[in-house]
């Protein structure tokens, strides 16, 4: 526990457990690892994620909070702005200055003033409004556009796949 | 007059044998090293992860930074460990294909064996919610047998590392258990509703 991102997500991890977020539960795989976290996230309701229990990984960097962790569902994943490998993609993610295309407000990308939970939470919303600007998913995206009735299908197919139904 | 225009057929051809001439020149060095439409057809296909050799791999990587080393991989196995061919593509910008979510080159495999999800590679197949956490006996179970509910939130933190651990744990797998019963009578209530 000696450096400072480990005092900083230790911290974060009694926050989120003293008073966890609505739908979210989350902390270090083992503690002796404060770098690597796991999450649950709950399917937002009104939307097809709705029931549904969502796993993911968070990587953080040796320099957290300078540096913004990476996340990564570890279950089946339909979205616009997640990759087929379960990367999530969306701004709060990414360090400012690192967005070549300008889509993105710099205080919408990571800084130390963000956490975890801010990450959790931003990740929540996406999924029930997925941004259509950088789609990471562009097969996902397109679907959600045009078809979206069998979007919503395969969303809730997941859902039902992840808790083992 | 006519004698002295440039003749447009003659002067192609000229060109065209002089670009052959320069590609052959420049194509003598290589076939000593490995004729690369040889080694493909031969090369041993059984196990075609291990042809990789990787100080070619670093040779490519070391000249190139920015390539994807996964990328460096591929190429290289499929061009029968030709560097010289994996080079040109990368000086003349044609970029490496991406390999499929499938390639698994071993040394990638072994060089970092201490992340646990090995490299972030797409898995092809996710288990589910319950198996992954050994849940399935505790399906049945009603939920204010499993936990005094009353009891959680009061108590979630614990100067202890292992209670903490515990208690997260806890904490993960009800919500778990919590959302699969939900749906399970959400799914049951349409069911009568439309058997009605």
């Amino acid at each position: 526990m000696a450096n400072p991102a480990s005092k900083r997500l230790f911290k974060e991890y009694r926050g989120l457990s003293s008073d966890p977020p609505e739908g979210i539960t989350a902390g270090p795989v083992t503690e002796d690892d404060m770098f690597l976290w796991e999450a649950l996230i709950q399917g937002p309701e009104g939307t097809p994620f709705e029931g549904g229990i969502f796993p993911a990984e968070l990587k953080f960097p040796k320099d957290y909070p300078l540096a913004p962790p990476t996340m990564r569902f570890t279950c089946e994943m339909w979205h616009p702005n997640v990759y087929q490998n379960g990367t999530v993609c969306i701004s709060i993610l990414h360090p400012p200055g690192d967005d070549p295309n300008h889509y993105e407000h710099a205080s919408e990308r990571w800084s130390p003033i963000q956490s975890v939970e801010k990450i959790l939470i931003s990740v929540m919303s996406m999924l029930a409004e997925p941004n259509d600007e950088s789609p990471a998913n562009v097969d996902a995206a397109r679907m959600w556009r045009e078809r979206r009735k069998e979007y919503e299908r395969i969303v809730r197919g997941n859902v039902r796949k992840g808790l083992g139904l | 007059m006519a004698e002295q225009t440039v003749n447009i057929p003659q002067t192609l051809v000229f060109v065209i044998l002089f670009i052959l001439a320069l590609r052959w020149y420049f194509s003598r060095p290589t076939p000593g090293a490995t004729p690369p439409t040889g080694t493909r057809g031969v090369a041993p296909t059984l196990n075609r992860g291990v042809r990789i050799n990787p100080v070619q791999v670093e040779t490519v990587a070391q000249m190139f930074p920015d390539a994807n080393r996964r990328s460096i991989m591929w190429d290289l196995q499929r061009n029968g460990g030709n560097v010289t061919a994996t080079v040109e593509r990368l000086v003349e910008g044609r970029g490496l294909d991406t390999p499929p979510q499938s390639f698994q080159p071993p040394t990638l495999r072994t060089s970092n064996p201490t992340s646990r999800t090995a490299a972030p590679l797409p898995k092809p197949a996710h288990p589910d919610l319950i198996t992954r956490y050994n849940l399935s006996s505790k399906i049945g179970t009603e939920p204010s047998s499993s936990l005094p509910q009353s009891d959680v939130p009061k108590k979630a933190w614990s100067a202890d590392k292992n209670e903490r651990q515990q208690m997260l744990q806890r904490r993960r797998d009800d919500m778990i258990l919590a959302a699969r019963r939900k749906l399970e009578e959400k799914e049951k209530a349409i069911n009568s509703e439309v058997g009605s």
